[in-house]
């Protein structure tokens, strides 16, 4: 009976050994990709018809002071926070905005569906939101378009046509970008690097990793890509890794990529904790309230996510031009304050630009 | 051969079963010796493709960093030993963590936040503990609605947000005691006690009895109930030193555990040889699987093999494991 177990070791030792040749996986999904261009030019948006909703018999709302709710996901968070904080701000500038943020304490799709009914039902004029469900949030935000009510999502999309605009926090290929000219800045364009992701089918970080990939071979050819390795969504696990990346590579390691909020900072206590501040660069996706120790103490110089804040901001600028009738179907791009024109992509959503690179300037300023 | 593998581990034998010295720590602790032999020919057969494998370093990350999910096992071993299972552990140290990095934020002693989760674990605990012998509830069901309370209320209280600032001397797992990471001596030093407690006092025996045969440890006069009580409190009490192991590792504490902590932690008692019909198994089997899984996942790395072949393999050793604990208990009967 021991022979099973024994026989499970043997096949254990021997798929080790057999896999030696295999090269690593690296991660990336096999959807095609679209890396930016290597200096700062923005993508040309790519042709695509308007596929977003309408309200029906929408009143002439144009100059009139609008009455509009934010739902988010949840209530309560550093990042929903800022994301009504930026709503706020937009409000007060425009003057003819009276903003307020209402959503459920958790991030529920029935509670959040509950919530916009009612307001539907008391008279809005505009609704923001950010869906927990993208399919059944729909026939809500449908309802809401019926009722002639502006509708404008961020964060996260509901179906296209359940909404009239969509702001677009990031780009695939614009994160990409992001990551990949940080690391290169930091390490140099010969410099070799690994990276610790959650695992390799979760999509966006898939797709993030295909677009660093392309990113990297078009624009820092030189870098050496080592290996990928999982860490699930777990703080301990990614701190091994990291580590088990440290040890395995030694000196020849100059750099590791965190592609999740969970992996980032762990892969910054593991080159802490191993003495390689400044000789091994962190850089990667993650809040800035989980990396701020280590940003403090410069063991990590760039933190790379979008700015909610500016986001809640756009959302707000791109509902009221909505309202106003300055913003249809066809437009190529939308004003959006202080934040410049911002572009439409992909038909009906618009791009917040590119993404926030935090670092020990401006770090403490966000609490999130 | 008499199928006696399973049976407690000390045992009066007549001459007639009198057995040699090796055979008998075979048939005594065989799940350890095949464990310990695969860490060994791992160890021997990833180091001759790469050297930096058994590197201090290296040697430090496979030992010290897992080692909070081998203290977690020693007393998910015992509360398996006892027939009975445990799937909330992971949400309870995800509560626990909570709670202990609060109150070292919060500018309470570091003792008193050291001494926090392992109360509470031991008081968590000794609740389901009741439920499961006095109220009759099977373990499995009260510990998953445990697991739900625990992991819901941690993410509504919390709100996600994570706990930063921690103080310097509360991050034990940093640190060195003679020149060994404080991780490694933790798991060394909890497990060769327990290992010892269950072997030689009557009351870690009357574990294995409870597990092995209920009735007939009633019949022996073993207080049931209140053994079952006290194994919970007790694993509470280990899934609160695992706590401090797991919130002191990284300077942040996060508002989630790792997903399937609870199954990591139960697999490894398993692949140590706890059988999980209850009566057999030890701990130096649980911290000697924990220590495999960890040697297999850097083991992986290190001849760049995707990280799946982790799970499969893992997979593979339970069925295997709990095959082999079929058919010895088929054999015996």
């Amino acid at each position: 009976m021991r022979n099973v177990v024994f026989s499970a070791l043997l096949a254990l030792s021997f798929s080790t050994s057999l896999s030696h040749a295999q090269s690593a996986w690296t991660g990336a999904d096999d959807l095609p990709t679209n890396p930016l261009a290597c200096d700062a030019t923005p993508a040309t948006p790519a042709a695509a018809d308007y596929d977003g909703g309408q309200p029906t018999n929408a009143p002439d709302r144009k100059g009139k002071t609008i009455k509009v709710v934010d739902v988010p996901k949840l209530v309560g968070i550093g990042y929903f926070n800022a994301t009504s904080k930026g709503i706020a701000d937009a409000a007060a500038e425009m003057g003819t905005m009276d903003a307020k943020t209402d959503g459920p304490s958790k991030a529920n799709i029935d509670d959040q569906i509950t919530l916009i009914d009612n307001y539907i039902t008391s008279g809005v004029d505009g609704i923001l939101f950010a869906a927990n469900d993208p399919v059944a949030i729909a026939p809500v935000l449908k309802k809401a378009l019926a009722a002639g009510i502006n509708v404008v999502g961020y964060d996260a999309n509901s179906t296209p046509d359940a909404r009239q605009w969509f702001v677009n926090q990031a780009e695939f290929n614009g994160i990409a970008k992001a990551m990949v000219d940080s690391m290169a800045a930091e390490i140099g364009e010969d410099g070799a690097f690994a990276i610790v992701t959650s695992t390799f089918t979760t999509p966006n970080q898939a797709r993030w990793i295909a677009e660093m990939q392309a990113y990297q071979a078009k624009c820092h050819p030189d870098m050496k890509w080592l290996e990928t390795v999982e860490a699930q969504e777990d703080n301990i696990l990614s701190f091994n890794q990291s580590n088990t990346l440290i040890n395995k590579y030694g000196d020849e390691l100059k750099g590791i990529f965190g592609m999740t909020s969970v992996a980032t900072p762990a892969a910054a206590d593991a080159v802490t904790q191993a003495g390689k501040c400044g000789s091994i660069a962190v850089v990667g996706l993650a809040t800035p309230n989980a990396m701020k120790p280590y940003v403090a103490s410069d063991c990590v110089k760039s933190v790379v996510l979008w700015n909610p804040v500016d986001l809640g901001y756009a959302a707000a600028y791109v509902l009221r031009a909505a309202a106003d009738g300055t913003l249809t179907p066809g437009a190529t791009s939308v004003s959006a304050g202080k934040l410049g024109d911002l572009s439409v992509i992909n038909g009906s959503e618009i791009l917040l630009g590119a993404p926030t690179i935090f670092t020990k300037d401006n770090i403490n300023d966000f609490d999130f | 051969m008499t199928a006696m593998v399973d049976l407690p581990p000390v045992r009066s034998r007549t001459g007639l079963q009198r057995q040699g010295f090796i055979r008998r720590l075979f048939s005594e602790y065989g799940q350890e010796i095949i464990v310990l032999s695969a860490i060994l020919v791992l160890f021997v057969v990833v180091t001759l493709i790469n050297p930096r494998f058994i590197s201090a370093n290296n040697l430090t990350t496979i030992f010290s960093g897992n080692a909070y999910i081998a203290v977690a096992a020693i007393g998910m071993a015992m509360i398996i030993v006892t027939g009975h299972i445990d799937v909330s552990v992971g949400a309870l140290i995800g509560v626990l963590a909570t709670i202990s990095g609060t109150l070292a934020v919060a500018g309470y002693p570091i003792w008193f936040a050291w001494l926090a989760p392992v109360v509470v674990g031991m008081a968590i605990n000794a609740v389901i503990g009741i439920l499961v012998a006095y109220a009759r509830i099977p373990s499995i069901v009260v510990t998953l609605g445990a697991l739900s309370i625990l992991r819901g209320g941690l993410i509504s209280v919390t709100g996600g947000t994570w706990i930063t600032d921690l103080p310097p001397d509360f991050l034990i797992a940093q640190k060195r005691l003679l020149g060994f990471p404080v991780p490694l001596l933790v798991m060394v030093a909890l497990t060769v006690l327990a290992a010892l407690w269950m072997r030689y006092t009557a009351f870690g025996r009357s574990l294995y009895a409870i597990g092995g045969n209920a009735e007939a440890a009633l019949a022996t006069g073993i207080p049931i109930a209140r053994r079952t009580v006290a194994v919970f409190a007790i694993h509470g009490a280990f899934a609160g030193l695992a706590t401090i192991l797991f919130a002191t590792q990284l300077q942040v504490i996060q508002s989630t555990v790792p997903p399937n902590l609870e199954l990591t932690v139960i697999t490894a008692a398993v692949i140590g040889g706890v059988s999980i019909l209850g009566g057999t198994g030890t701990v130096i089997g649980s911290t000697l699987a924990t220590i495999l899984f960890a040697t297999i996942g850097s083991a992986l790395i290190f001849v760049n093999v995707s990280a799946y072949w982790l799970r499969a393999v893992i997979g593979l050793l339970i069925l295997a494991t709990v095959l082999a604990d079929m058919l010895r208990r088929r054999g015996r009967g």
